[in-house]
């Protein structure tokens, strides 16, 4: 029997074979792991909101529109999740952001390049989440502004200007070590 | 010293353009450029195997409770009587389409919602029928998608009527609240403007009614 696809998942969860649904956890457990990191600053956050992000999923499984497009509709929720974890944090004032991302456990490139590598990572937390979701997007997980545009339905002139602020951010932030 | 990047140098960064096709002043500007992104940490993460493991408890947790609840619920339905009313609204393409709607409304008289109500009551105590109007002269297929049919669009099609531009449908809707919208031609999703809308959570918005004893909309 071949690999069955994430409509058919989505639709045995829904007739009530609730056992199905961690095949989907299986598939999008890393898949979007990085994209949290990165905009969390932390593994462990990650692993929070993409546990806290399936689990909702699941709850409002019912709502999606389009089960063959579950993993865009997943990535929303988590996005979304992302967002809002940042937000939280902000308010809670500064000294919650220990930068533990696998930056810290790497050896693979000069001091200054894993020193300017943690810089970054740092920055890109001082950003706005929106500001940060597109640098990510685009400069981590490697997708174009029309793909990005996709995802987000947003549209590209605002991303790029949501970005070109990012940039005189993080050059602001980085002056020191660019 | 300026700490804002030329906007050549943005459009070098977002990969619009390459340093060769930059001003030499601009050279030293974009070589800190590189190195900001130089500096992206593109390394993979992967999460411990665990998370399945919690997820799926919770999973089941919530599966559980969703089946008592629901036997629960049958009990009072079964156990207690109620009135079943059925609220019967006019879903249009756009404000601008809203007068035109109107008129549609009161030339498309609709049954008195007591009188299907009241059958369905009859017959079936845990559903009514509802009956979906959308006025959408361009349209050539028109269908209701929503939470009682997992957002399938093709469930529940819509039938033109003799009223130029209207469409209908007569659904059962077990009692409770639903999320909907209407598909037109297969891709475009709409609202009824007139209706209230519920954020889904994932940056778009729903309406929604509900149908039940002293039904009114949320």
């Amino acid at each position: 029997m071949g690999t069955r696809t994430d409509g058919e998942l989505v639709r045995a969860v829904l007739a009530g074979d609730t056992e199905q649904y961690a095949e989907l956890v299986r598939r999008y457990r890393d898949r979007y792991a990085r994209f949290a990191a990165r905009m969390l600053g932390s593994a462990d956050e990650a692993e929070d909101a993409v546990q806290d992000a399936f689990i909702r999923a699941f709850e409002q499984l019912g709502q999606c529109r389009d089960p063959d497009n579950f993993a865009g509709w997943f990535f929303l929720i988590l996005r979304n999740r992302c967002l809002a974890e940042r937000r939280r944090a902000v308010r809670a004032g500064p000294g919650v952001d220990a930068v533990s991302v696998p930056a810290t456990q790497r050896a693979d490139g000069p001091l200054e390049q894993d020193e300017r590598r943690r810089a970054l990572q740092q920055a890109l937390l001082e950003l706005t989440p929106e500001q940060r979701e597109v640098f990510v997007l685009k400069h981590v997980e490697d997708l174009s502004y029309e793909e990005i545009a996709g995802r987000l339905g947003a549209s590209v002139p605002s991303l790029k200007m949501r970005m070109h602020r990012a940039y005189d951010r993080l050059r602001e932030r980085l002056k020191d070590v660019l | 010293m300026t700490t804002v990047f030329h906007p050549l140098v943005k459009r070098f960064l977002d990969g619009e353009l390459r340093l060769a096709d930059l001003p030499p002043e601009l050279h030293a500007e974009a070589r800190a450029a590189e190195r900001l992104l130089g500096a992206v940490d593109r390394a993979a993460v992967t999460l411990p195997a665990a998370l399945e493991a919690r997820v799926m408890a919770e999973v089941r947790k919530h599966a559980t409770a969703s089946a008592d609840g629901a036997a629960r619920s049958w009990w009072h339905r079964l156990a207690e009587p109620r009135e079943i009313r059925v609220r019967y609204r006019l879903w249009t393409l756009g404000p601008a389409l809203a007068a035109a709607a109107a008129l549609v409304l009161l030339l498309t008289p609709a049954r008195p919602a007591v009188e299907a109500g009241t059958l369905v009551a009859a017959t079936a105590p845990e559903s009514a029928f509802v009956r979906f109007v959308l006025f959408a002269p361009g349209a050539h297929q028109v269908g209701v998608a929503g939470t009682f049919n997992h957002w399938d669009a093709s469930a529940a099609p819509l039938a033109r009527t003799g009223a130029a531009g209207v469409w209908t449908a007569t659904v059962a809707l077990p009692v409770g609240q639903h999320q909907y919208a209407f598909v037109v031609d297969g891709r475009r999703w709409v609202n009824d403007p007139a209706a209230p809308t519920v954020d889904d959570g994932f940056g778009r918005r729903n309406s929604v009614m509900a149908v039940g004893a002293g039904a009114r909309a949320l």
